[in-house]
């Protein structure tokens, strides 16, 4: 057992450190920026911000070089992971494209859609969305009724997707389609990119329970699609779809960004006037954040183990599951500690006099609500558990 | 980066699950239920100690097998999840301590105990309600060439057959293990059991006269320049988080064999046409328990490393595992009496062993809430330190 990392992997991570040095600071995060502000502006700061840290070769990590990759190796994409979030820098504006789409292309592009979209992927000059879920096929996925018809060249999409992250700002989306509507459900269904201005896309965002622009609703009418933005087998979309939503992440640059919550909320909770001292002198609300951060520390050698295993050659397969369960459980139950910690306060909304640090913790509370539905919920992931890594029967016959 | 067993650990674990289910059933724990206490009969002990598993982590030049911290944990779950007595992780404990301590404690004793022809355990909780190193009253006072110990133990495991004690005792420099032969005027030994049948003991110590180097390690003040050995506190507090590692290691072996039946039982048992397992009542309260074994899996593996490197967070890693062992195993095992149903709760169906084996380990070496306080007092020191 060793836990270290390489002297080599140590000196790229204090290279990566300096370089943050000098450009933290630049990046704007356009979802933080509300209904007020400059939205158009931010996002362009955040597409520029993805731009910079690409050229300077910390986006793209494992991709091949040919089409602006890294090649780098899977400890070094850890340590990226683990510095941006302790720089706190804002969340890649087009991660969608880089977790989802570009690791499906890398595997099942073809050579031409691998040059033509991968390097606009990791340059944010394109920004991708994913239209998998419809109003009838959320977890049931394979239930989905949009339909594509193949015309000549191309394929003409009717229907509608829902729940689709940043569709108003995406410039393109990967959705997937039924192509054979008798073929048995997950048989007929196919893996398409789509331009967002294509004619006959219309998006309606909608709020999420936080209040914020998050998801939409996009419909489909006639929308023609040429035919070489198929992506795999036609009617092969299923398969693929399926290895992309198993993409395994280890979860580490997770455990960052949720320990900086817990100092946040450790330094709240050690100055916040409570009768005659703070709320962090009542024992039990102590007890709680050892809790909190023994979760923390769990998941952060939960990561090293998926890692561990990923550059031993195993796939941590239905492993990922369990820290994503764990992560999702952790933070609400971290968003519920901290409403919890202020106290009669935490009723307070965000810019009345006593709120509590500007009403931050309400936002992560309902932010996290999020966090077990989206990707797949807690359920789906315990049943993935149950099936796949205990052997128990299926629950679902369909 | 390898943050797996490595082979030769894979290789202990496959042999000591052999010999435990070869040589240990369980039908022993639940006879001697009735005749308590459960203890190893004199063969198998001898037959672990053969195996090197008593000196597990004991240097080699010292009569031990030289393995590291997560090659004695592997020893543990293993002897958890056969509930096998927890005599064997409790002397290990003391070996290990002796080994540390210095020349003055490799010899007869340690190789004694190495070979299973003599035994040692820690004395360490005491009455009062308040637990671990920072709870110690007992004293140890030197007056002139003899250490005079007095105070009284409680909770301590498998004490009946063992031949010396290691008493953590109050010095002027902090606490620190003295060796306290059984059987020296002024101890007196009380047997009780404990809920899993397991051999626990009340040790009272009257004023016992000890040699003025019965004390493991030096409690001589930091600047007094003593060559003596290991600092005898240092050494008596990473002894009791050997113990609590290794109680955590044990709980996840029972969790594993308690999730292990009940996931065999939920895909045989059929009800209403189908096997319970399809039901998600059954299979997601499962899930979670497999979740709650993976995380205690990922913590006591950071806990070894950071104990094997000595690095400063140890303590706080090894308290992490305890606490979520403990809420590992009492989750599984709670869940495996209720997903059997009736036979759940009979005698004769082994998941009521692993409920107590897991009751009984939550409390020793300290249970959650005094490891939970144990880490927000060590935040807050490195807090105030920074
Ligand atoms: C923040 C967020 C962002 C999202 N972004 C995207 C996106 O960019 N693109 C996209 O395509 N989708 C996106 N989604 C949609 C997300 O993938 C779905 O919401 C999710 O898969 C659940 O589907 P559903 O909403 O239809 O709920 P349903 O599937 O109807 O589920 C409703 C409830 O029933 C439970 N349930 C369903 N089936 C089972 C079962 N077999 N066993 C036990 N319980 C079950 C669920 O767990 C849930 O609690 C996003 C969702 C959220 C919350």
């Amino acid at each position: 057992m060793d836990l270290h990392f390489s002297a080599e992997d140590e000196q790229y991570r204090l290279r990566l450190r300096e370089w943050l040095e000098a450009h933290t600071g630049r990046a704007k995060n356009p979802l933080a920026a509300g209904g007020g502000g400059d939205i158009m502006g931010a996002l362009q700061g955040a597409r520029d911000w993805q731009r910079t840290l690409w050229e300077a070769g910390y986006v793209g990590l494992a991709w091949p070089k040919e089409y602006g990759g890294q090649e780098a190796t899977l400890t070094q994409q850890v340590i990226v992971n683990q510095e941006l979030a302790r720089y706190s820098t804002p969340p890649l504006i087009n991660t969608i494209g880089l977790t989802i789409l570009g690791p499906t292309l890398v595997v099942n592009g073809t050579d031409d859609q691998r040059r033509r979209f991968l390097p606009k992927i990791l340059s944010a000059e394109e920004l991708w969305c994913q239209g998998f879920s419809e109003p009838e096929a959320g977890s049931d996925l394979a239930s989905l009724r949009t339909r594509a018809e193949i015309d000549g060249d191309e394929f003409v999409v009717t229907g509608q997707k829902v729940w689709t992250s940043l569709a108003p700002i995406a410039d393109w989306c990967f959705l997937l389609a039924r192509t054979d509507p008798n073929a048995p459900k997950r048989e007929g269904i196919s893996y398409l990119l789509c331009n967002m201005r294509t004619p006959g896309i219309k998006v309606n965002a909608l709020r999420n329970a936080a209040g914020g622009i998050h998801f939409s609703e996009v419909f489909f009418d006639e929308v023609r699609i040429p035919r070489d933005q198929l992506v795999g087998e036609l009617h092969g979309g299923w398969q693929i779809a399926r290895t992309t939503l198993e993409h395994e992440r280890s979860g580490l640059s997770n455990v960052l960004s949720l320990e900086q919550t817990l100092k946040r909320l450790w330094a709240t909770a050690s100055s916040l006037q409570q009768g005659t001292g703070v709320a962090l002198d009542d024992p039990s609300l102590r007890r709680e954040f050892a809790r909190a951060w023994v979760d923390i520390e769990a998941l952060r050698y939960l990561g090293f183990r998926t890692l561990s295993a990923q550059i031993a050659g195993r796939t941590p397969g239905a492993g990922a599951s369990v820290g994503k369960l764990h992560a999702s459980q952790l933070r609400q139950r971290l968003a519920d500690l901290a409403l919890r910690t202020e106290g009669p306060l935490a009723q307070l909304a965000k810019r009345s006099p006593h709120v509590v640090d500007r009403g931050r913790w309400v936002a992560a509370y309902f932010d996290a609500l999020g966090h077990s539905i989206g990707g797949g919920t807690a359920e789906i992931q315990r049943n993935t558990i149950a099936e796949r890594v205990l052997g128990l029967p299926r629950s679902v016959v369909d | 980066m390898d943050f797996e067993l490595s082979d030769e650990q894979v290789a202990l674990r496959d042999a000591a699950r052999d010999y435990f289910a070869n040589r240990w059933s369980r039908d022993h724990v639940r006879d001697a239920l009735d005749r308590p206490p459960v203890v190893v009969p004199d063969e198998l002990w001898q037959e672990v100690a053969e195996l090197g598993w008593v000196g597990i982590a004991v240097a080699v030049e010292a009569g031990g097998s030289g393995g590291d911290v997560a090659t004695a944990a592997v020893i543990a779950e293993e002897a958890g999840r056969a509930l096998f007595p927890s005599a064997l992780a409790s002397v290990l404990t003391a070996a290990v301590a002796l080994d540390r301590a210095g020349d003055r404690w490799r010899g007869a004793l340690l190789e004694g105990v190495c070979a299973g022809t003599r035994r040692a355990v820690c004395a360490f909780e005491e009455p009062g309600g308040a637990w671990g190193p920072d709870a110690v009253r007992t004293t140890a006072v030197r007056d002139g060439d003899r250490l005079v110990v007095s105070g009284s133990k409680i909770l301590v495991a498998d004490v009946e057959g063992t031949d010396t004690l290691l008493v953590a005792a109050r010095t002027p420099t902090g606490v620190a293990l003295v060796a306290v032969p059984a059987d020296a005027p002024g101890v007196t030994i009380t047997p009780m059991i404990r809920i899993d049948g397991g051999q626990i003991g009340e040790v009272v110590l009257d004023a016992v006269q000890l040699p003025a180097d019965a004390l493991l390690g030096s409690d001589a003040p930091a600047d007094a320049g003593d060559d003596a050995g290991a600092d005898a506190d240092a050494l008596a507090r990473s002894t009791y988080d050997l113990g609590t590692l290794l109680g955590a290691a044990d709980l996840l072996g029972v969790a594993e064999a308690a999730l292990a039946v009940t996931t065999a039982f939920a895909n045989d048992r059929v009800q209403f046409g189908r096997p319970i397992g399809s039901f998600q009542a059954v299979s997601h309260r499962l899930a979670d328990v497999l979740v709650d074994v993976e995380i205690t899996r990922s913590l006591l593996y950071a806990a070894c490393l950071a104990m094997d490197e000595g690095r400063p967070d140890a303590a706080e890693l090894v308290s992490a595992v305890k606490v979520a062992a403990n809420e590992a195993a009492v989750r599984a095992t709670e869940a495996a009496v209720q997903l059997h149903g009736g036979i759940g709760f009979t005698w004769e169906l082994d998941v009521h062993l692993y409920l107590r084996r897991a009751r009984a380990g939550v409390a020793t070496f300290g249970d959650g809430a005094h490891h939970l306080d144990r880490i927000f007092a060590q935040h807050t020191q490195a807090r105030a330190a920074t």
